[in-house]
């Protein structure tokens, strides 16, 4: 019976088997692929995926999607930027010379703010949360166009703009010839940690899944559904705008798509970590495997030199993949709930 | 061996079926006769579904026979067991709600004409039709959502019929209807039973399958344990077929009741109660049936915030209740067990030990605002034994426990939070006998610390065992409440109030 603990073993932790195999494969095919550099760059990559995953995680937990967190996250940094720098070209500055610990600050609360209006929509509202999520993605989207006109803004890693740098490059610490970690990396790695602690060691966590499993139950148990919604939406938002400021870093300069079709990537990476889209099932640990995975195929492709028309392909057929072995997964569990049955009448007659 | 009885339209001899650890169906035989309603009993786990998915073609059986009038199937697949006439027709039907009983009768295979386009009045008249041949008399234009529960089994075991289906498998096909709606079912089904279909009929309700069924067919852990006439076996040995042992009905003892704690005055829902004035006190169970939609599932619901509540007067020791949602009941100590297990009881998918816990988290988060999980697996792991919940683990997904089981752990979620008002809303629904009779004393043990206890049910004898008194719920008035102390409860004089008959003799009484 050694296969019925094995299996079990190798499903729940699916997602660190592919990993390692992908990663197993990449450093055959290319000999830069395991290396210091690339190792670091994998990780800050991963970094701001990361960030978002997480608040998607939450949203997706319970049943819902956020498809708005995209255009959040590019229109928190444009805001940021708009805050801090002087209203002279090339920057598109509004001459509020704001301190930038402060307009950093403002960035967030306005990522929860976006948040607490869809969760209000979708809760009070009573409308479909795909729509909300959607029409905002293109507000939002739109109101980043219309402000600057099409115009990008670059420069951020010259004061007083670069906070948005120290996030998206500085180095945290350096183990030498192994790796370099970016503070990006440190900061995604504690709101992982931080969302796994809440997720299954918070009341406010565990009512998530209660209400992903069945909503009307968790009313029914006297948990808050609605309230909690909106909740999740606001964790969403602010670590969107999150995500914002250090993807700004990250490239230095800010385009007006900024983050533009990330909410593909950011739901793949959920789903293939075994997040539901039903809500109610999955684990921070599994997104986090998600994001190493999409982040590691990325990297590893452009190393292998596969031409940039063909990757999205690849990544198509690889999300595709991940699903598939996912649903293999779920048939293969899918017996074991019948067999449960024979074996608790048998601990009935024992007593 | 020899050939099949072509007499017999269903015949399994000596079924086994093994899975990895467990030997679900151990030399199995069953037969039903053409034109027969065949009942199978037996607790959850027993075997009754694994037999059921062999015959629909779902598992292949290890070893045995199986024939179908007369001729042997080795192996049978779900389009073979169709074609050969098995129709199962499962408790939550497989309707389309949005789509007229006409397409739903057709189920997708709509006639069209020459240019593709489907021709409604062919598909009308002809599915009107064929509901008339089954006794149903139907405006076959209506949208599925707006037919009653009945109707839709009526119309699916229809369905089963037109698409030659000679064995109608009926897998607890009145858990979900109101009581008047069973009788309506069963004379359905004794209908097509004397045009010569067979059904096969599985239920808890033993008083069903003595009013329905001709013969009875007893599993428990996957053998065989009693089969024969139904005029052959009484209760009492259906009942010890079923479980092993001798059940015995659980009959709580007279107790002197405290003080009020639920008191409702005046209070008043248009379409749903009137001028409702009840009071139960600590340490009292109280019963509260009528017809379906006569008001006590909507008080209960109404008091515990899923449903308005209307106007009048409600106190909970004493004080003012402030409605609101559940969350706001919960904190004023006042719990219900939902109806509707599975839609609002539990989370399916998550553990025992989530389930129970989940409406006192916020009692077991320590100064740093983390679940302490030591406290939490002493709290479950407590429930779990008093409550007598069977589970291989607290980490066990709850939609792998038995009904009974299932059920058991929402009460556990109730008492966790410490409740002076409990409402019970058929708590005993779908789970197996046994189990039943475990809830009632569970009710009762709780009634013990001085919860004030109201039980809606629609189970009269185990009202009359449980209850210190029963109230009567009639066009949403209470019109009738019996005493234990002072009279006899009988089902019959419960049933007569019920109806709306208010005798003269149960007054005197």
């Amino acid at each position: 019976m050694q296969r019925d603990i094995i299996i079990p073993i190798i499903l729940d932790n699916l997602i660190w088997f592919i990993l390692a195999a992908v990663f197993i494969f990449f450093t055959i095919q290319s000999e830069h692929f395991f290396t210091s550099t690339n190792i670091s760059n994998i990780l800050s990559a991963a970094a701001v995926l990361g960030v978002l995953v997480v608040g998607q995680t939450f949203v997706l937990i319970t049943g819902n999607f956020d498809l708005s967190s995209e255009s959040t996250l590019g229109l928190a940094a444009l805001f940021g930027i708009w805050l801090i720098v002087p209203a002279v070209a090339p920057n598109w500055g509004g001459g509020v010379l704001l301190n930038p610990y402060l307009a950093i600050v403002i960035i967030l609360a306005m990522g929860a703010a976006i948040g607490y209006v869809i969760g209000v929509l979708i809760t009070l509202g009573k409308m479909n949360n795909f729509i909300v999520t959607l029409a905002m993605l293109l507000i939002l989207r739109g109101l980043m166009l219309a402000f600057t006109e099409g115009n990008a803004t670059s420069g951020l890693n010259y004061p007083p703009a670069d906070i948005f740098y120290w996030l998206g490059h500085k180095v945290a610490f350096e183990i030498p010839g192994v790796v370099k970690i970016s503070i990006a990396v440190v900061a995604t790695a504690l709101v992982f940690a931080t969302g796994h602690v809440i997720l299954n060691h918070r009341r406010f966590g565990r009512e998530l899944y209660a209400i992903g499993g069945n909503r009307q139950a968790a009313v029914a148990s006297g948990i808050d559904a609605d309230l909690r919604i909106r909740q999740v939406y606001m964790i969403s938002g602010t670590l969107a705008a999150f995500g914002g400021w250090m993807l700004a870093g990250r490239v230095a300069s800010i385009q007006v798509n900024l983050g533009e079709g990330y909410i593909f990537t950011v739901m793949a990476a959920a789903v293939i970590g075994g997040i539901s889209l039903q809500g109610g099932r999955g684990t921070m640990l599994g997104a986090l495997g998600g994001v190493l995975l999409l982040s590691t195929i990325d990297r590893g492709l452009n190393l292998m030199r596969v031409s940039v028309f063909w990757i999205k392909v690849i990544q198509g057929l690889i999300i595709m993949l991940a699903m598939f072995v996912d649903a293999q997964r779920v048939r293969y569990r899918a017996p074991s709930a019948e067999k449960a049955k024979p074996l608790e009448t048998k601990t009935t007659d024992a007593e | 061996m020899g050939d099949g009885n072509p007499h017999l339209a269903v015949e399994m001899r000596n079924i086994t079926k093994v899975f990895p650890g467990v030997r679900a169906l151990d030399n199995v035989s069953f037969n039903v006769k053409a034109g027969e309603v065949h009942a199978l009993a037996g607790k959850n786990g027993a075997g009754k579904s694994t037999l059921m998915h062999i015959l629909t073609g779902l598992y292949p059986y290890d070893s045995g026979e199986l024939l179908i009038r007369g001729k042997a199937f080795g192996k049978l697949n779900t389009a073979t067991a169709k074609a050969v006439g098995i129709a199962l027709v499962a408790q939550h039907t497989k309707i389309i709600p949005g789509l007229s009983i006409a397409e739903n009768v057709f189920a997708g295979n709509l006639a069209l004409s020459r240019y593709g386009f489907v021709e409604w009045k062919k598909i009308y008249k002809e599915a009107t039709e064929r509901l008339a041949k089954f006794g149903l008399d139907l405006d076959v234009r209506r949208l599925m959502e707006t037919t009653s529960v009945a109707e839709r089994q009526m119309i699916e075991i229809a369905r089963a019929l037109f698409a030659n289906a000679s064995v109608v498998i009926l897998d607890e096909p009145t858990a979900p209807l109101p009581k008047h709606d069973v009788a309506k079912l069963f004379e359905f089904v004794r209908r097509q039973k004397a045009q010569g279909s067979s059904f096969i009929y599985i239920s808890h309700y033993l008083e069903e399958i003595f009013e329905v069924a001709d013969r009875v067919t007893v599993l428990r852990n996957g053998e065989v344990t009693g089969s024969s006439a139904i005029k052959d076996v009484t209760q009492t040995n259906l009942i010890h077929m079923i479980s092993g042992v001798n059940v015995e009905r659980y009959r709580r003892l007279p107790t002197k009741p405290g003080l009020p704690v639920l008191e409702i005055k005046g209070l008043t829902r248009s379409n749903a109660y009137h001028d409702i004035n009840l009071t139960i006190y600590a340490g009292e169970v109280v019963g509260l049936t009528g017809l379906e939609g006569s008001g006590p599932g909507s008080l209960a619901r109404g008091l515990f915030g899923l449903e308005p509540l209307g106007s009048g007067k409600v106190l909970i020791d004493g004080k003012a209740y402030d409605h609101g949602d559940p969350s706001k009941a919960l904190r004023q100590r006042l719990a219900y067990l939902p109806r509707d297990r599975h839609g609002l009881g539990i989370v399916a998918s998550r553990s025992v030990r989530d389930n129970v816990s989940l409406s006192v988290l916020a009692k077991l988060q320590n100064s740093l605002g983390l679940v302490n999980g030591k406290n939490e697996r002493k709290l479950v792991g407590d429930y779990i034994d008093v409550l007598g919940i069977k589970t291989p683990s607290m980490e066990t997904a709850i939609e792998n426990l038995s009904g009974g089981n299932q059920q058991k752990a929402v009460v556990a979620k109730l008492a966790a939070t410490e409740p002076r008002v409990l409402l019970l809303d058929e708590p005993t629904q779908g789970v197996d006998v046994q189990a039943k009779v475990e809830l009632l004393r569970i009710v009762d043990e709780l009634s013990k610390r001085g919860v004030a206890v109201g039980v809606v049910s629609d189970e009269l004898s185990e009202l009359i065992d449980i209850c210190d008194r029963i109230l009567v719920f009639y066009r949403g008035s209470i019109i009738k409440e019996f005493r234990k102390d002072t009279e006899t409860i009988t089902t019959a004089k419960l049933l007569a109030a019920i109806e709306g008959e208010i005798s003269e003799k149960s007054d005197a009484a």
